[in-house]
């Protein structure tokens, strides 16, 4: 029997919710992303906290919270413990993309689901992996086989190819098959016959105009309000789509010298394109080829200029200009606050290039017809101030004394649990586990400052730097050779610039920054309902494959078993009855916590191929593949080894096996090429005068999925009906 | 005896036979096309199974036009499948343009992203530079955008695969962007380590070791036995020249190749400056153009470098130096008073450092610091022997009074990385390359002394000397889909479709191909009428007297008589004046369905002369008795000295052997071998003449 698989979806299927999906693999569960929606609400997370402490291994796909939002949670609070693989981009657009969430949040509501240790520790698991890097993992998942490859859809963003015994099992959500400035198209394509495939459905009744067309649209749209004196705001995710965006807002402005400003403004937006800078490697082709020509960094954006604050905006003289900013949703964050400012201006345009979450206020105003005006809540942080500063001080000093107590029995806890890791003899765990604590005692100064419920700061530039130092510890922990970490260690000893030091440098530095900061605060909130006069247009930028291109490449994929996961109930239904007829006979759309078995029926052993036996075998070329036909006998070894020798009987004849592909307008043209008179009448092939050719059944597989092809000649026995058969057979290979 | 002698021939002839079929592909052979036995023009070329590929396309510093090349005239570039550059350094990556664009090479180049930006820069540097006459120049600068185009990109780790060639790369220190490449060809493995490092530095990490252990590992010995003093030792001492140097007034020249280590040398120059307040009216002067330019390549691939660079990257650029001036050429330079200053190229041979060499060498209170790798016959060698006179660009000769130090900062790894590196990898085969002749002759010896308890297999080949090594590869097929259902026992017979894609096979029941492959099987059925008014009965007759199944039934639809030929050919009366014959193609089929058009046709032009005579019944004795002879025409025609023996057997006897045929079973038994195998071929060659088609055509009979 095949490897066992089973495909459990915890949250995402007959809707739009974030994605996270259990894959059991002979036993070993990964869990392939870990979404969570913009409003963070747990109850979507239920299912996932019963399964959090089976799982093995983490897999993520996306560095947008729809794919990932929920590992801080998942990881704090849900008793999730597992390696987590992702690419580098995936994991450090990641953690940014939860840092502007959390900030964003915190800024309106004393949000206390995770803090930014929380994520940090969550993104202390992640391996990184790069494209087409076959992963072996080890202990429990001896035998498996990860490696991701491009998807197209996001800067690192994956499609997941789990390898066990030979049998692939791909998981490829949110794929592009386009190219597009700065990412290639995936190669989800080039993937042949999967046992199991698991896609969404989320575009499957979408279709997308030429990008051409739609770029233009949207240049067009936005230079017209511009040029009216109005604003444009483009509500965006924090590292995902919004590169893209910024790539033709670039190029534009540098090919039309447009002179209004752009601004980028999230809460990390310079971290961000400073990284996205030296991800060249995960991008397009043809950014790295304009890198190696002329040098130039496609990111090194000269008309858009990095905001992390919103007092910087609005230090910004008057006048038309484009804002780009962080959370989408228009739920929170800077895009909310924008969009409430400039809602009644009629000469304004909040231009949405993603489809909003469900439920959220973006979705209501991408509806027909757009509402007239919108409820919002203005939510603001204070300082305290009075008897209630007081009050909190004095409970401050309470909790700061309680923690004294407590740290002396954390430290005892933790040495003993030194101990037993190191009993367990597992260099990976020992190494985590030393790095945990180094990052933990770099974090605890800090994490009286924030967990206390101090306000963030309003300038949090100085703290990034020192939170990427803190995770960048983490490598040091992967580094499985003892010896690096021998050398590392020395060159600290020695004192060049010791890392350490330097950390403790900046480290200070960002807290003394945060200190003058964070007085104590509160937030303060109210209603207030904005007409919104401005104009509200839609436009698909979201990089995902169309309807129509998703069927055509699941057609060529053609994989034996398909589950399909993540979109409307409609859409879902949709691709699943399509697919049902042309792709595979094996679709699946299972129901939240609905455990389905794609447990491959295939039947496999494997054996041995004799010198013996392979001197005799004449192999014809097809393609890429090599075949012939082979009469053996099975020996079995003592070690029950099963090796192919050559028959000791003669083989008794054997059913010839044709093999090719017919097209049959392209015989036509073979046999036209050869003199001979065809035409197609009535469905059949009419060859010269008497002969008639035919194809039956089979015919209604579309898309390339081959079958056993059933081909009828007829006609009177005279010369042209060799002369044909001869033809015909001249199009396959016999064997 | 003189049989036995025979028979061992026999066999030998055989084994020999088999072996030579297996020579090709299962021995993989290494030649080093430059690097073998020296420093400079890197290239090793490998073929195994069929595949080729090469290591590194490098010339030879010391020499210049053709001469420098390594020795490509031995192979046929045509041949090669796949080319892996491990680094951008001239001796590894530049005779590239030249090989690409000059010869016949169509394979594909891969090298990692970094390597691939600084190429460009610094051969077009190189093409710049190098004062040679045109016809003796290699590439120009249009060869070198020409060829820019035709190599791609790996990324550490990615996995590819060419033509069934699997390859991948690990970080391996030296310089930005270099790799490690591992190459696996039908499950043998091949590491080419390149140049590396194992130790850490400023701004690279250490050379990987890979998780899989090669079966061969080609590795660097440049520094052969010799161990490198601890980097902060080395750094001390390289700090403490200078800071002295400069502090009684001198000069400090740094010869140094542009790029790769001389980034290392800026950042230790320019932090210990920064912690040196006393220094700063000490100028230093980092004189090459290309190293500005390749400034935004080290600024982008900092995913390439190790942990402490990405560190600082997020605060400041690291590569952004706060004491170090660029200076353009000699002109610019204002030579008063005492100055560091870097310079390309590090051979000494001519440009910038050659200049300020020829300027500065006869001053006493100037310092030389040779800080990496100095290949053998340029003056930074001959210098390093402190020969108290030499000779200047000019042709004159001059006294070397400046000082001559010589640190090395090369990232190459020493003799104790070497051995720790193979000993956690423990190859059976080891190739040393890129060293000279007498080092890497010491550190065989002393690998030979290290592992004598599990003596890997060391070569040291020179230039163009090959290394062969078989390996015996396992070909494992994977039995899928019907066929499988049931594990075979022993003895079975499994038939079906054997598919080879790259290395992997896979037996296929000829139903199943298109489920497993894209591969897509048909049938053809085949349908032809003829024209016959006969009667139906008289087909049949004929028929009965060709074949010995002839089943007649009738239509269930249509109610027409129906005749089916060995259950392969169906001949059907479909009016009073035509015949239908309907198959399946297939040879067989194809044979009788034309033997049957023939029977129809003719008769029908012979039908009057049909006769029908009732056959006399065949006797299944008679038939045997009849095979039997036939089996011994045959086989006396074969072997000549056939006879009946006394238990029924037949006797056949060739020279010395003999071999008895039970007539029965039709087994054979014999004392030979060789002898036993033939008569059995023969006898079921017989037996598949004497019925050719299977009653049913399932092929039960």
């Amino acid at each position: 029997m095949g490897t066992s698989v089973q495909v459990t979806p915890l949250c995402g299927v007959y809707n739009e919710n974030p994605l996270s999906y259990l894959v059991s693999i002979d036993g070993f569960n990964f869990l392939i992303d870990c979404g969570w929606n913009d409003s963070f609400d747990p109850s979507l997370l239920l299912p996932l906290s019963r399964v959090a402490s089976t799982i093995d291994a983490v897999l993520l796909s996306h560095s947008d919270t729809l794919h990932l939002g929920a590992l801080p949670y998942a990881m704090k609070k849900l008793g999730l413990s597992a390696p987590v693989y992702a690419t580098e981009p995936v994991f450090r657009l990641g953690l940014l993309t939860m840092y502007d969430h959390y900030l964003s949040r915190k800024q309106i509501s004393d949000f206390d689901l995770f803090t930014l240790d929380d994520i940090d520790t969550a993104f202390q698991n992640v391996t990184r992996l790069t494209y087409s890097q076959n992963f072996h993992l080890p202990g429990k998942g001896e035998g498996i086989v990860i490696a991701p490859h491009v998807g197209g859809h996001l800067l690192g963003g994956t499609v997941w190819k789990i390898t066990k015994d030979g049998e692939e099992i791909i998981y490829a959500v949110d794929f592009n098959h386009r190219n597009e400035r700065h990412l290639n198209k995936t190669v989800l394509e080039n993937f042949v016959r999967p046992a199991v495939l698991i896609t969404d459905a989320y575009n499957a009744l979408s279709n997308q105009p030429s990008r051409r067309q739609r770029d233009q649209e949207f240049l067009d749209a936005i230079q017209n309000t511009l040029r009216a004196n109005g604003n444009v705001l483009l509500p965006v995710d924090t590292a995902g789509r919004v590169m893209e965006l910024l790539l033709i807002l670039e190029q534009y402005w540098e090919q039309h010298h447009l002179t209004y400003p752009i601004f980028f403004l999230t809460y990390v937006s310079s971290s961000t394109v400073d990284y996205v800078k030296s991800f060249l490697e995960w991008m397009s082709d043809a950014i790295a080829k304009s890198f190696e020509h002329t040098r130039d960094n496609a990111f090194l954006l000269k008309h858009v200029t990095l905001l992390i604050n919103k007092s910087e905006l609005e230090k910004v003289p008057e006048g038309p200009k484009v804002v780009l900013a962080s959370m989408a949703s228009l739920e929170a964050g800077f895009s909310h606050d924008i969009f409430v400012e400039w809602a009644p201006d009629a000469k304004n345009l909040v231009l949405f290039t993603e489809r909003g979450q469900f439920g959220t206020r973006a979705r209501m105003l991408q509806s027909d017809p757009p509402p007239k005006a919108v409820k919002v809540t203005l939510s603001k942080r204070v300082p305290l101030v009075g008897e209630e500063l007081a009050a909190y001080e004095e409970e401050q000093e309470k909790i700061k004394k309680e923690e004294a107590l407590k740290a002396t029995l954390v430290k005892e806890e933790e040495s003993n649990s030194l101990v037993t890791d190191i009993s367990k003899a597992d260099l990976m765990i020992i190494d985590g586990h030393t790095q945990v604590d180094a990052a933990g005692l770099r974090g605890e100064a800090y994490r009286d400052v924030l967990i206390d419920g101090f306000g963030p700061p309003s300038s949090v530039a100085p703290m990034f730097p020192f939170y990427d130092h803190s995770s960048e510890w983490d490598d040091f922990g992967e580094v499985i050779n003892p010896d690096d970490y021998v050398i590392k260690d020395e060159d600290m000893d020695m004192g060049f610039m010791p890392v350490g030091g330097d950390l403790d440098g900046k480290l200070d530095e960002g807290t003394a920054s945060l200190m003058l900061d964070t007085t104590p605060s509160k937030v303060v909130s109210s209603e207030l309902t904005v007409q919104v006069k401005c104009s509200l247009v839609y436009m698909d930028f979201e990089g995902r494959s169309d309807g129509r291109s998703i069927k055509s490449i699941l057609a060529r994929v053609a994989p034996l078993k398909l589950v399909l996961v993540h979109g409307s109930a409609e859409a879902t239904e949709h691709l699943k009855q399509h697919c049902l007829k042309n792709v595979c006979p094996h679709v699946y759309a299972p129901q939240i916590e609905e455990t389905i078995d794609v447990t491959s029926d295939l039947c496999a052993y494997k054996g041995r191929l004799s010198e013996k036996l392979m001197s005799n075998v004449l192999f014809k070329k097809l393609g890429d593949y090599e075949i012939a036909w082979i009469d053996t006998e099975i020996e079995k070894t003592a070690g029950g080894m099963l090796s192919s020798l050559p028959r000791s009987t003669v083989a008794p004849p054997h059913k010839s096996v044709l093999v090719g592909d017919l097209k049959m307008a392209d015989f036509k043209q073979f046999l036209a090429g050869k003199g001979i008179q065809v035409e197609f009448a009535g469905g059949a092939l009419r060859c010269g005068e008497y002969v008639t050719l035919r194809k039956v059944g089979g015919a209604s597989q579309k898309g390339g999925a081959a079958t056993i092809q059933q081909i009828v000649i007829e006609g009177p026995v005279c010369e042209e009906y060799y002369k044909i058969r001869e033809h015909l057979f001249s199009q396959f290979y016999s064997l | 005896m003189a049989s036995q002698q025979q028979q061992a021939a026999a066999a030998a002839s055989l084994k020999r036979r088999d072996s030579t079929q297996s020579r090709d592909s299962d021995i993989m052979t290494i030649t080093p096309l430059g690097a073998g036995s020296e420093v400079g023009r890197s290239c090793v070329f490998m073929t195994f199974k069929g595949k080729t590929i090469m290591f590194d396309c490098g010339i030879h510093p010391a020499f210049s036009g053709m001469a420098a090349l390594p020795y490509f005239d031995e192979i046929d570039p045509s041949t090669i499948d796949v080319l892996l550059i491990t680094h951008f350094h001239l001796d590894h990556a530049a005779s590239l343009p030249y090989f690409l664009e000059k010869t016949t090479f169509k394979g594909r180049v891969f090298m990692t992203h970094a390597t691939k930006a600084i190429y460009k820069l610094l051969l077009s540097d190189y093409v710049k530079v190098s004062k040679v006459s045109v016809e003796d120049m290699l590439f120009d600068e249009q060869d070198i955008l020409r060829s820019m185009d035709k190599i791609e990109v790996i990324d550490f780790h990615q996995t590819l695969e060419v033509n069934g060639i699997r390859f991948w790369c690990y970080t391996a220190g030296h310089v930005l962007g270099a790799a490690m490449f591992m190459v696996d060809i039908a499950g043998v493995r091949v590491l080419y380590t390149g140049d590396y490092s194992r130790e850490e530095d400023r701004h690279l990490r250490a050379a990987e070791l890979p998780q899989f252990s090669p079966d061969v590992c080609i590795i660097e010995s440049t520094y052969g036995v010799q161990l490198h003093q601890a980097r902060h030792i080395r750094e001390k001492r390289f700090t403490d020249v200078i800071h002295s140097t400069v502090s009684q007034g001198g000069r400090v020249l740094i010869p140094a190749f542009a790029l790769g280590r001389a980034q290392e040398l800026l950042l230790i120059l320019d932090e210990y400056w920064s912690n040196h307040p006393e220094l700063h009216n000490v100028p230093i002067y980092y004189a090459s153009p290309l190293a500005k330019r390749c400034m935004a390549v080290y600024q982008t691939y900092i995913n390439a470098m190790n942990e402490r660079i990405r560190t600082q990257f997020t605060s400041s650029n690291p590569f952004d130096f706060k004491h170090i001036s660029p200076l353009k050429s000699i002109d610019e330079f204002n030579d008063v008073g005492p100055s560091v200053v870097m310079a390309s190229p590090g051979s000494l041979q001519s440009g910038l450092s050659r200049q300020l060499f020829d300027k500065w060498c006869a001053e006493k209170r100037n310092a030389c610091v040779i800080p990496g790798y100095v290949i053998e016959g340029t003056l930074a060698k001959t210098i390093i022997n402190e020969p108290k006179e030499v000779t200047l660009m000019n042709g004159l000769t001059a006294p070397l009074n400046m000082q001559v130090h010589y640190i090395s900062f090369s990232a190459h790894a020493d003799c104790a990385q070497t051995t720790t590196f193979l000993e956690e990898l423990m190859p059976p085969n080891i190739i040393l390359v890129h060293g000279e002749a007498n080092e890497m002759g010491r550190l065989k010896q002393k690998l030979v002394t290290y592992f004598t308890d599990r003596s890997p297999k060391i070569f040291t080949p020179k230039n163009c000397q090959s290394v062969e090594m078989p390996f015996n590869v396992e070909k494992m097929a994977k039995t899928i889909g019907k066929l499988a259902e049931q594990i075979p026992e022993n003895g079975e017979n499994v038939s079906g479709l054997l598919v080879r894609k790259g290395f992997s096979y896979q037996i296929i029941a000829p139903e199943d191909l298109h489920v497993f492959t894209q591969l897509s099987t048909a049938i053809i059925t085949q349908r032809i009428t003829i024209p016959y008014s006969g009667a139906f009965g008289v087909i049949q007759h004929i028929l009965k007297q060709i074949y010995q199944s002839v089943e007649s039934s009738t239509d269930e639809e249509s109610g027409v008589p129906t005749l089916r030929v060995h259950d392969r050919v169906t001949i059907r009366q479909e009016s009073e004046n035509h015949l239908s014959l309907q198959w399946s193609a297939d040879p067989i089929s194809d044979m009788v369905s034309d033997s049957v058009v023939a029977l129809v046709l003719n008769a029908s032009r012979e039908m009057p002369k049909v006769v029908v005579e009732m056959e006399p019944e065949k006797d299944e004795a008679e038939e045997q008795k009849n095979f039997e002879k036939k089996v011994h025409a045959l086989l006396l025609n074969l072997f000549g000295n056939v006879k009946y023996g006394e238990d029924g057997r037949l006797v056949i006897s060739v020279d010395e052997n003999v071999a008895y045929l039970n007539k029965q079973t039709w087994e054979v038994e014999s004392l030979n071998e060789g002898l036993k195998e033939r008569v059995k071929v023969a006898t079921q060659r017989a037996q598949a003449t004497w019925k050719p088609i299977p009653v049913s055509a399932n092929g039960s009979t």
